[in-house]
């Protein structure tokens, strides 16, 4: 069938859909169909990762804690810098999903539904280290609040506790967030497939028809739900800052925390949407929807939240200067100049230099550059956390008990873990569902004006 | 020496005082509240009628509602150190025999039961029973502070009332923090955790 | 307690079989223990002394040095589980050093010889003891004439038995200790014509110069010199200088006020020019006049005018005391050394006040005995050879040649409890019951008579070597026939008989109760009392030169006594292995030092592995630069290095006695004898060390102030604020404001549950002035709360488990500049790398109890929250182990349970030793100091049932209770009277970090400086 070039809604110039509904249709649910072999080549690394996690953790709670590399005074290290780097990479799924919907930049609509998964399978894999990382990891549920014949109850006044309710709720929201705007794309689905697969389809679409009341309930819920979602981003990240702002470690006990981590959550979880989002599209042939327009935009939020950590790093410094306070004076040379100087530097460089490279438009529109650039932000903000939680431990108030610590393989073993697991999941479901929302691209698509014999749809 | 003196001095009083009552047992099981009347029925039950008996099966046959029950001894004439020490104390064979060095029991179960301890006594084997009640280990019960704020029926508070159970059985969950907090709110005693784990 | 009766030992065998039933600390922490059915094993008789939850304490002498402590010890249900000094015995006065309390893990160590073996080839295998005893019999007989004895047991019932024993047997007895302080003998024998070593009273000395003496690493009687030593250097309105002249700065040296890095073997030479200074040159018949400073000043390599100052100083205070002759300064001119010194001293006029005849220790043959007994195998005398209680062939330098000697003597007995060296070649093992398992007594001193009782049935199938000997006598016949007693425990009894004023049975059980006979302590805290007489000095004809050293290397290597692991017969003891090196703060494996310049110079880094050669042998061992050390010194300890001894001790590190030249001629082993040369081999090796950062960086941890601001009664702060320092605001006035928010809260929350009533605040406070360091308190720490020692690769993980722990600040003589970006931890701080003579600074560390304890709100479960009565609680059950209280800790001093150390560390039958009041923590749990909570709450409870109130001092924490200089006080803080109250009200008292507001329940008072002298 023929279209004329449709009239573009005027708010997005850059948009130039030139399919069809039933196109967009067609090329989405392809990518749902028989597999390349480099998916299942990817899929088996990400299980094999997840399987050497698995062993790792097994281990781990067979002898202990002991086969990691703690060294006290460094109490936590790789786990709960991980712990921390996913929860990040969370937020940049709820940001374009929710708030940019709010916002109604059009932009989004081609990439919300990946970086929503990743937010979904992110915040799965942060919530697994709170276990890994306890000493008696069979009974972590001591941290939830239930009634026991022991009059026990958890410290509400404890920021780990506060973790648990904020990690918990965000699961729950993001995964709600997904599923419900997964609903029409799902029916979608349902109406091309045959056998089993469109019974599960059927199912998971919820009876969806399509019809105008279904339609009006459901862009109002889609909306509430945004609006519910939204606070997310900002409170989730300032709550897992806490667990260090609110202790007495110098270099952890500062009241930028909030924001600082909330910026640089977003900034790790674009990074991480950028490493994902560029060999996806590739990969499952759907370059003509996500389009350099979409990487432009993507980098320049980077370039925004990089800018702010930038400001936040020398934030710190000026602060521990200012303050006249010695012990963050000391942590803060030693971050700098002691034995993790090495750590320190690679944060500062990945992180808030780096970034600065994309104010240039080529690099932006680069896919190659900007992917570099993407891997450069992941290692830099894993090692952000890595350096304020281990350096910060590593010399605080006593001398005496200064120490270093040096991951091992029992580190190593959870960290790779922890990217087979959210591999999986997110190449799984890369599988499964439609990965780029196909009504909200038809939307994009002006009603083709009606011609005797026109095409239907 | 003299410890061991009054346990024979005491000991053969109680004998003769068993001894008497033994005799005068099954009038005065009729009295006895339904629950257990007829398991103290005669002074000695068959295994048979003591297959549906709660608790432990314990290597001698000991009956604490003989002992404690019908013969009114005090529960601290065998667990010797219930007021001075952490750990009420498990008599010593020595302490039995003080008084069974004279009693051979007044019906042939009796006698078989008896006959076991003289044997440990005389093989100087000590009788390996097996524990009711005990805590994890990292809990301390101190029995003598318990023993002495709660006054004479202290015991049965936690263990029951003994001296009707013709074979011990843990009647409260004593091993259950619950079962400890619940009865310090009640008091309004120390709630506080190390003054039991530490 | 004295009757054994034969059934009750009987039955506490039995008991031993089962215990677990009531030794709840026998078994590990686990939540689910209360679902496995377990037995309840009574006593068959129940003994008198023993009831089940109670501690029964037995009065003992602890046999590990020739000090002869007495001690108390603490057993539950029939088996040791701690050992503590006997408050009424003059020698300690209720104090016990860390190789005494760690007596007890000789007694339950794995290396123990299980039963009586008979080599069959390069083996052992077991016999039976009638086998044993016949065998012994058959060979004494076959031996005719030919035995011989090699005893290290001090004097006593048993040494007099075995003498006597010996010369029935037609031989001779040796009775010889490693480091026997012969030299000091001899110079006694030549200045006052007297064959003894002298006791020494430090408490009364106002001035004390020390010429390598290591009298706080165990020298003569470690712990009365070291109680003496607190008592006039500690500061008490005044305090004594303690000026030291050595090569290296060991323990004693780092408690010295003033260290002069003296040339090797020059120490003598200082002692005469001072003496020479002080007596003029013509005192001591004139003999001194070749010694005047000028000339000394030259080879010593210090200044003359140093030694003139210290000289005037000495003479000035009286009475003073001058010391000498500690192993690590033992060159072949130890006796000149020692003879120097006793001319010092008379000449100062302090023999009979500070130095003290007629009551120091007996001591053996010395070197010279084991010197004929070695002449005797070579001349192929010996046909049989008892060695007891004493390990030649490691403790000799291997160029002595004992091995060789002892191979060739047909047949050797060796009665040791542990599989050493010396054991491994002898042809028959007769294991001995450990002093806790045995009747024995002791006579360290003239006045003192100690006495040991079986506390408990032994451990082990062993047998007191008396009751062997009186046994294979019998067999034997002949001579050795009239030895007749049934037993030991029967000769023992009788041999006391003669003492006894009185009823005998009655006097046999108070001696047993208070643990032997000796004069009552005096109140002063001086020495036992002695009736010492003021001997007139001889004039000995004084040949005091540089001694000479062996081989031609660059540096002279001085090995000297590890303060736990001494001569090497520590080092089976995993307390005392991992318990850190007062000094170095290094654990489990050797090393050797070399000053920090030397170290730059030849840039060899800390834990660059070196090689020593000397002509008599070489070794690899980590190299540690160490600033309290002469350039051209190499110090190395003794006792690692073993090839026998236990699984603990067996290929530890290296001994640096294999690079020492025989004694020759000597009398004595010339320690410091041998030049060596050092070569790098490139490699390196982790050091395990409990050092972090050995720099305050101005953080006021380990405070000091100067001498006259603590006679005038100021506070530290206005110490430093005339010392020049900026006037240190701690809190600015928000600050203020908040904390008094908090304050007015707390108050608040102390009228709900628990915290209403009116409860005891428990605190302590800890006088740095007289902590030396000795790390006592740390080994009692271990006994008392069942902490777990990790080993070698842990600790090296910085994962120890002190819960208190001795820090060690290196302070440049100037007080360290305030500020923190100056000395920020470059990594050459850290490497503890200072030049000059740093003054060390010692501070036990361990849980504050903080009453705003940081560790508390962080943790999400209430594992860490705080009793009513002011502790800092730590529940290890409810602990889940996310470990942020530790990191939320400003002193560091939570440790955490990496691996199952409960089931590692107390390999059998070593567990018996846990106490069964505290538990044992399980893996994954968080553990720390709790004020041994269990104490506490004991007395309470016994408070509790006799219906009173507690009394003040009625218990203490186990650190308190072992601190040989009384430098730690426990109590109510709330108790206006109590001592501790008292105590932190002192001037010099503060609070470490105070900063951070967490309110310490421990106070420490700040260190006393002496000024430079001018």
């Amino acid at each position: 069938m023929t279209t004329s070039a449709p009239e573009l809604p005027d708010f997005a110039p850059k948009l130039r859909l030139t399919q069809s509904h039933a196109d967009v249709t067609r090329d989405v649910v392809a990518t749902l169909q028989t597999p390349s072999r480099g998916y299942y080549m990817l899929l088996f690394g990400a299980v094999a990762l997840f399987l050497v996690g698995l062993l790792t953790f097994l281990v781990l709670v067979k002898d202990g804690l002991g086969h990691a590399g703690y060294n006290p005074p460094v109490m936590w290290s790789v786990y709960i810098t991980t712990f921390v780097f996913w929860v990040g990479i969370g937020h940049a799924g709820t940001l374009i999903s929710a708030i940019l919907f709010l916002f109604r930049s059009p932009w989004r609509t081609a990439v919300y539904r990946a970086t929503e998964a990743m937010t979904v399978f992110a915040v799965m894999t942060a919530g697994l280290f709170p276990i890994i990382h306890i000493g008696r990891q069979w009974i972590f549920y001591w941290l939830l609040p239930y009634p026991n014949a022991r009059y026990l109850w958890p410290n509400f006044k404890s920021p780990l506790i506060w973790d648990v309710f904020a990690i918990s709720t965000y699961l729950t929201v993001s995964t709600l967030f997904l599923i419900f705007g997964l609903i029409p794309d799902v029916a979608a689905v349902r109406d091309r497939v045959k056998g089993w697969r469109k019974f599960i389809y059927g199912q998971l679409s919820l009876g969806w028809q399509g019809t105008d009341t279904q339609w009006r309930h459901y862009s109002r819920a889609y909306l509430y739900m945004a609006a519910l979602a939204t606070p997310l981003v900002l409170s989730v990240h300032s709550v897992v800052s806490w667990d260090f702002a609110s202790s007495i470690v110098p270099g952890w006990h500062g009241t930028i925390f909030a924001p600082y981590f909330v910026a640089g959550a977003i900034y790790s979880g674009i990074g991480m949407v950028l490493t994902l989002l560029i060999p996806l599209r590739k990969a499952l042939r759907i370059e003509h929807m996500i389009t350099d327009y979409h990487f432009d935009n993507l980098s320049k939020l980077t370039l925004l939240t990089g800018t702010i950590l930038f400001y936040a790093y020398a934030m710190e410094y000026f602060v521990a200067w200012y303050s006249g306070n010695t012990f963050e004076q000391t942590t803060f040379f030693r971050r700098a100049f002691g034995p993790m100087w090495w750590a320190g530097w690679t944060m500062i460089i990945c992180n808030a230099f780096v970034s600065q490279l994309l104010w240039f438009r080529k690099i932006r529109t680069n896919l190659t550059s900007l992917f570099v650039i993407s891997i450069f932000i992941n290692i830099g903000m894993w090692f952000e956390r890595y350096v304020i939680i281990v350096s910060s431990l590593s010399n605080d108030y006593v001398p005496w008990a200064w120490d270093n610590m040096n991951p091992t393989w029992a580190d190593w073993g959870i960290l790779a873990g922890s990217f087979g697991w959210f591999g999986m999941y997110f190449l799984l479901f890369a599988r499964t569902f439609p990965i780029v929302a196909i009504q909200e691209i038809k939307e994009m698509i002006p009603m083709p004006r009606r011609r005797a014999g026109g095409g239907h749809h | 020496m003299t410890r061991r003196l009054a346990l024979f001095v005491g000991g053969a009083a109680v004998a003769g005082i068993a001894g008497v009552m033994a005799f005068g047992a099954p009038s005065r099981a009729q009295q006895a509240g339904p629950a257990v009347a007829d398991s103290i029925a005669s002074t000695y039950l068959a295994a048979s009628d003591t297959a549906d008996l709660r608790g432990p099966r314990q290597p001698i046959f000991f009956r604490h509602d003989l002992h404690a029950g019908q013969f009114k001894m005090q529960c601290q004439y065998c667990h010797y150190s219930v007021n001075v020490s952490p750990e009420p104390g498990i008599p010593s064979v020595e302490t039995c025999m003080g008084c069974h060095a004279i009693v051979a029991g007044s019906d042939s179960g009796g006698r078989a039961e008896i006959r076991k301890l003289r044997q440990a006594w005389s093989e100087k084997k000590p009788i390996e029973w097996v524990r009711v009640h005990f805590l994890p280990r990292h809990v301390h019960f101190p029995h003598q502070v318990h023993v002495g704020a709660m006054g004479p029926n202290a015991c049965a508070t936690c263990h029951g009332d003994v001296s009707r159970m013709p074979q011990v059985f843990k009647v409260n969950n004593v091993n259950n923090m619950g079962w400890c907090i619940s009865c310090h709110v009640e008091r309004q005693v120390t709630r506080d955790c190390t003054a039991c784990h530490y | 307690m004295a009757d054994e009766g034969p059934t009750q030992t009987l039955d506490r065998r039995k008991f031993l079989t089962v215990l677990g039933v009531t030794g709840g600390g026998a078994v590990a922490l686990s939540g689910c223990s209360t679902s496995k059915v377990e037995k309840l094993v009574p006593y068959l008789v129940q003994s008198e002394d023993q009831v089940p939850g109670v501690p029964t304490w037995y009065a003992s002498t602890c046999t590990e040095c020739a000090g002869g402590c007495g001690v108390h010890v603490k057993t539950r249900e029939g088996r040791a589980i701690k050992l503590e000094g006997n408050p009424d015995h003059p020698v300690n006065r209720g104090k016990l050093c860390s190789r005494g309390q760690a007596s007890l893990q000789g007694l339950y160590n794995p290396g123990r010889i299980k039963s009586p073996m008979l080599r069959s080839g390069d083996s052992f295998a077991e016999i039976s003891w009638d086998d044993a005893i016949a065998r012994l019999a058959t060979e004494v007989n076959k031996a005719a004439g030919r035995v011989a004895v090699l005893s290290g047991a001090g004097p006593g019932t048993f040494s007099d038995l075995l003498a006597d024993w010996t010369s029935a047997a037609g031989g001779t007895m040796v009775r010889w200790e490693p480091i026997g302080h012969e030299p000091i003998r001899a110079a006694s024998r030549a200045v006052f014509g007297i064959d003894e070593v002298p006791s020494h009273n430090f408490a009364d000395a106002r001035y004390i110069v020390s010429f390598g003496a290591d009298f706080l690493d165990g020298w003569l009687s470690p712990m009365e010199d070291q109680r003496g030593f607190a008592a006039s250097h500690g500061f008490d309105g005044d305090s004594a200088r303690f000026v030291s002249f050595s090569p290296r700065r060991d323990l004693t040296g780092l408690n010295a006020d003033e260290w002069h890095a003296v040339a090797p073997g020059s120490e003598a030479l200082v002692a005469l020019a001072m003496a020479n200074v002080i007596g003029g040159a013509g005192a001591a018949g004139g003999s001194l006049s070749a010694y005047t400073p000028e000339a000394v000043a030259a080879q010593a390599g210090i200044p003359a005018a140093s030694i003139v100052r210290v000289a005037r100083a000495f003479a000035a205070a009286r009475p003073s005391l001058a010391v000498a002759g500690g192993a690590g300064n033992q060159t072949r001119g130890a006796v000149e050394l020692a003879t120097a010194v006793h001319i010092l001293n008379s000449v100062a006029g302090n023999v009979g006040r500070t130095v003290l005849f007629g009551s120091g220790p007996t001591l053996g043959d010395g070197y010279e005995g084991l010197a004929r007994l070695m002449g005797a195998m070579d001349a192929n005398q010996v046909g049989l050879l008892l060695v007891h209680d004493a390990n030649p062939v490691y403790a000799l330098p291997k160029s002595a040649g004992f091995a060789q000697r002892l191979a060739k003597v047909p047949f050797k007995v060796c009665t040791s409890l542990y599989l050493d060296e010396t054991a491994a070649a002898c042809d028959l093992l007769l294991p001995n019951h450990h002093a806790l398992e045995r009747w024995d007594d002791a006579r360290p001193r003239p006045g003192v008579v100690g006495l040991m009782q079986p506390v408990m049935e032994p451990v082990f199938q062993t047998r007191h070597t008396g009751d062997v000997l009186l046994q294979a006598s019998q067999k034997a016949g002949g001579a050795l026939a009239r030895f007749s007693a049934p037993s030991y425990e029967t000769h023992l009894k009788d041999a006391w008989r003669s003492r006894a004023t009185g009823d005998f049975d009655t006097f046999w059980i108070e001696a047993l109760a208070r643990g032997g006979i000796y004069p009552d302590a005096s109140a002063d805290g001086g020495s036992a009392a002695a009736t010492a007489s003021a001997p007139a000095a001889g004039t000995p004809a004084l040949t005091a030169a540089l001694p000479a050293f062996d081989g031609d290397g660059e540096f002279v290597l001085a090995p000297y006594p590890h303060p736990f692991l001494h001569d090497g017969r520590g080092s089976n003891r995993p307390w005392l292995l991992e318990n850190p090196d007062p000094v170095t703060k290094l654990t489990w494996h050797s090393w050797i030092e070399l000053s920090t310049a030397t170290a730059e110079r030849l840039d060899i880094r800390r834990g660059e592995i070196v090689r020593l050669i000397s002509p008599h042998g070489e070794l690899e061992a980590p190299a540690f630069p160490y600033p309290g050390l002469h350039d051209d010194v190499i110090a190395a300890p003794l006792g690692f290095g073993h090839t026998q001894y236990g699984q603990f001790a067996k290929d530890r590190g290296t001994n640096p006695l294999d690079l020492v030249g025989p004694p020759g001629n000597a009398t004595f082993i010339p320690y410091v004898s041998t030049r060596v040369r050092l070569e790098k081999t490139g490699r390196f090796k982790e050091l395990a060390t409990t050092e972090g950062n050995p720099r305050q960086l101005g953080r006021g941890i380990a405070e000091a102030m100067p001498l006259d601001a603590a006679r005038r009664g100021l506070t530290v702060r206005q110490a430093y604020i005339e010392a020049g320092h900026g006037k240190h605001e701690i809190n600015t006035e928000l600050e203020m404001e908040a904390i008094q928010g908090w304050r007015d809260e707390t108050i608040e929350a102390r009228k709900l549950g628990n915290y209403a009533t009116e409860h005891p605040a428990w605190g302590m406070a800890i006088d740095l002035s007289r902590c030396t360091g000795c790390s006592a308190c740390v080994t009692a720490c271990y006994a008392e709360n069942n902490i777990p020692t990790v080993g070698e690769d842990d600790v090296i993980r910085g994962r120890e488990m002190t819960w208190i722990r001795i820090e060690r600040y290196w302070e440049d003589p100037a007080p360290a500049a305030h500020g923190a970006l100056d000395e920020a931890g470059g990594e050459h701080a850290a490497e503890g790398v200072t030049h000059g003579h740093p003054e060390a600074r010692f501070i036990p560390m361990l849980c504050q109890h903080c009453e705003n304890a940081p560790c508390e709100p962080v943790c999400p479960v209430y594992a860490a929250y705080h009793t009513a009565d002011g502790l800092n609680g730590q529940v290890y059950n409810r602990c889940v182990g996310t470990r942020y209280c530790s990191n939320n800790c400003p002193y560091k001093v939570r440790y955490f349970n990496w691996y199952k150390y409960n089931e590692r560390s107390w390999p059998e039958p070593l567990h018996l030793q846990l106490n069964p009041d505290v538990t044992v923590r399980g893996r994954g749990v968080m553990e720390k100091c709790t004020f041994c909570v269990q104490r506490i709450r004991g007395a309470q409870h016994q408070a509790r049932v006799e219906n009173r109130a507690l009394r003040d001092g009625e218990f203490t924490t186990a650190c308190a209770q072992a601190c040989p200089s009384d430098a730690i006080v426990f109590g109510d803080m709330r108790d206006p009277d109590s001592r501790v109250a008292q105590i932190r009200s002192n001037p010099r008292g503060y609070h470490v970090l105070e900063d951070t507001n967490v309110r310490p329940a421990v106070t420490y008072l700040a260190k006393v400086l002496h000024p430079a002298e001018a």
